[in-house]
């Protein structure tokens, strides 16, 4: 299997208030395409620092990044930024969504900034919006929804754009466990059925269980996990 | 981004904040209004100049005065007595026809006219007597004319009568007037009121040319000076102004080459557009003035901008941080914010010109129907599009300046700190 993305001695260094903090330490790792990887580890720890740089949301201090075996440190932003619409899709613990606009409007986010001609994407909408079963949600506003309806948005806007990666963090942390129960399913239907890699960091164990790897970090470094 | 989802978007988060925007709206609408206002009056007025200058109706002619140097009064700077220097009441400098005969040598000056000084006590055609200013008629001056026609060169007793004199003088009607005989009174040499009859040829209407008296003809304005000043042995062959034509085929540079001329040799010379030209950039100067205030407001408002979008960007820093993960570009968030405060500025100024068009044409047509009414054709207020757009234009390009410090602060925002912000 080939490798999606793989990070080379990446270190991640934070200066705050005149002080060094390494979140990464020389982190290597390769992410094979269409697998399910989840993150664990303490809070603090680096696991989110660890995903943003994955997701070309943040730049590593040193090391390397590459897609699909391709360095990324040589591309500028416009690049990235089209990277990261084209390729990735998003689901985060606090499931962001813009509360004011309504669901549809929510969900096609990445298609408006891509570019996508209105028509062409509203249909793609509806569509998404079925497969997450909130068809009759279309013209409610996000912000009346309840929080296993909004992460059920989130996850459709992070598939209307046909990504090749997904990245959760902690996308069950705000849901009781019924919620968290039809979430996860959702990600890992989606994971199999349409060879999506699906990067979770999270803190539950059954979870990181269900996923095909584990990896385990601790104080900005890998220090094991079910490989 | 497309375009058209930048500008829905900009538009969408103004309305998602109605209150905020719209006091901001109202504050340059304000700054609109004034400035619209300020140039609605600019445009009328300059107009009826402008409309007035196209209308003078004497081409090729200069007013020509001699250079007036102030006295010791003024200075403190006494000067030596100089017998040859011409002076009138209160130290006017005056010329003689040793000055016309100098001006006839001029390159291109073809004739010489003196502009005498009457002084004229009454008119009238009856029994009441009413006050007047008389001014001698300048060959060809396009005097607007309500009824009757202008003085030709060979009129004896003509004269133009305003309007306003035609009822008290116990006309029906200003046709009415026209070829009425009518008697002015004046005091000749000898302090001894003397009276000469004249006949009404024409009634002009109140423009800014006839600047209010009554003209009358070469011959009757010569008649009486003849039996005034003329008669003073101090006052004889003494004038205030010369009417001077020049060649026709001169081009604005030999006009300008001529008046310098003039000026070489003590004189002061003005074609009327000139003497025009001078109320006009008294209105410009007036303008500019009450511009300020409207600068000042929109000055005011400018800092309305950049509050409302500062505001604006803090509340919806997730949002940007959202748009940014998923692929927007820096320059796509710029255009949103940018986008909102030159709409700010647009409905401000849209605002602010269309209700400044009400109030103004409002106020002009009433101005027109009551203390301008003897201006035929002045409309103070005016209107055109093009100013209109460009006021327009000119208030959302200093929004856009106003809002582009948070708009970068905006496109600048770092997606995970916009992300992980509470
Ligand atoms: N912008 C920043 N400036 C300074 N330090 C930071 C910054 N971002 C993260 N850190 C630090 O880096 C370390 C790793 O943070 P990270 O968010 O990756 O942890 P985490 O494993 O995701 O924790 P949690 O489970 O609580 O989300 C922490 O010590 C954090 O304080
Ligand atoms: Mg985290």
């Amino acid at each position: 299997m080939e490798n999606i993305l793989e990070l080379k001695e990446v270190s991640k260094i934070y200066f705050a208030g005149g002080e060094e903090l390494a979140a990464l330490k020389q982190v290597s790792l390769q992410v094979q395409k269409g697998e399910s990887l989840a993150i664990i580890g303490k809070s603090g720890s680096g696991k989110s620092t660890l995903m943003h740089i994955l997701a070309t949301l943040d730049r590593p201090t040193s090391g390397e990044l590459l897609l699909d075996g391709k360095p990324t440190s040589k591309l500028g932003q416009d690049d990235l930024d089209r990277l990261r619409n084209e390729k990735f899709g998003f689901v985060f613990q606090q499931f962001f969504v813009n509360p004011r606009d309504n669901c549809l409007d929510n969900v096609i986010m990445p298609l408006v900034i891509r570019g996508v001609a209105a028509d062409k994407r509203k249909k793609l909408g509806l569509e998404i919006l079925e497969t997450v079963g909130l068809t009759d949600r279309i013209k409610n506003r996000a912000n009346d929804l309840s929080g296993g309806q909004k992460q059920r948005l989130c996850i459709a806007r992070a598939l209307i754009a046909n990504p090749s990666v997904i990245f959760a963090d902690e996308p069950t942390g705000n849901l009781d466990s019924e919620n968290g129960q039809l979430v996860i399913g959702l990600l890992f239907k989606l994971q199999k059925e349409q060879g999506i890699t699906l990067i979770m960091v999270t803190h539950d164990h059954d979870l990181s269980a269900m996923c095909n790897r584990s990896i385990k970090i601790k104080d900005g470094q890998i220090v094991g996990g079910n490989q | 981004m497309r375009a058209m989802d930048i500008l829905q978007t900009a538009q969408t988060n103004m309305l998602h904040a109605k209150l905020r925007s719209s006091l901001t709206v109202i504050a340059v609408f304000i700054g609109a209004l004034t400035i619209s206002l300020t140039n609605g009056v600019g445009n009328g007025v300059k107009s009826y100049v402008n409309k007035q200058l196209g209308n003078v109706g004497i081409k090729d002619t200069l007013i020509v005065q001699a250079k007036q140097d102030r006295g010791a009064a003024f200075t403190g700077d006494i000067k030596e007595y100089n017998p040859d220097k011409q002076v009138g009441q209160f130290n006017i400098i005056l010329m003689s026809s040793t000055d016309s005969t100098k001006m006839k040598t001029f390159t291109g000056v073809k004739d010489v006219t003196p502009q005498l000084v009457v002084q004229v006590a009454y008119i009238t055609a009856g029994d009441k007597k009413f006050e007047m200013t008389a001014n001698q008629y300048v060959d060809g001056l396009n005097l607007e004319l309500a009824a009757g026609q202008l003085l030709g060169s060979g009129s004896k007793d003509g004269i133009l009568l305003p309007v306003a004199y035609v009822t008290p003088l116990g006309f029906a009607s200003a046709g009415e007037a026209v070829g009425k005989k009518v008697t002015l009174g004046f005091t000749n040499a000898l302090g001894k009121i003397v009276e000469t009859e004249a006949t009404v040829v024409g009634v002009q209407q109140k423009s800014l040319l006839s600047a209010g008296g009554v003209s009358i003809s070469r011959t009757l304005a010569a008649t009486i000076n003849a039996q005034q000043g003329g008669a003073q042995p101090q006052m004889k062959d003494k004038y205030l102004a010369f009417t001077v034509t020049y060649d026709p085929s001169f081009s604005t540079k030999q006009v300008t080459a001529l008046k310098k001329q003039f000026d070489a040799a003590g004189y002061k010379a003005q074609t009327i557009e000139d003497q025009l030209g001078t109320v006009n950039s008294i209105i410009n100067s007036i303008l500019i003035a009450l511009n300020l205030f409207g600068a000042i407001a929109l000055l005011a408002a400018s800092f309305g901008i950049v509050n409302t979008l500062l505001m604006a960007v803090n509340e919806r820093t997730r949002e940007i941080g959202l748009m940014k993960a998923l692929g927007a570009h820096r320059r796509n968030i710029f255009a949103i914010f940018a986008l909102e405060a030159v709409g700010i500025g647009f409905w401000g100024a849209l605002l602010g010109v269309l209700v400044s068009m009400g109030i103004g044409t409002a106020f002009s047509n009433y101005a027109s129907s009551a203390f301008l009414k003897d201006f035929v054709g002045f409309k103070l207020l005016t209107f055109p599009l093009l100013p209109s757009v460009e006021i327009m234009l000119l208030i959302m390009g200093i929004a856009f300046v106003a809002g582009a410090l948070p708009s970068l602060k905006a496109s600048r925002l770092d997606p995970i700190d916009a992300l992980r912000y509470e």
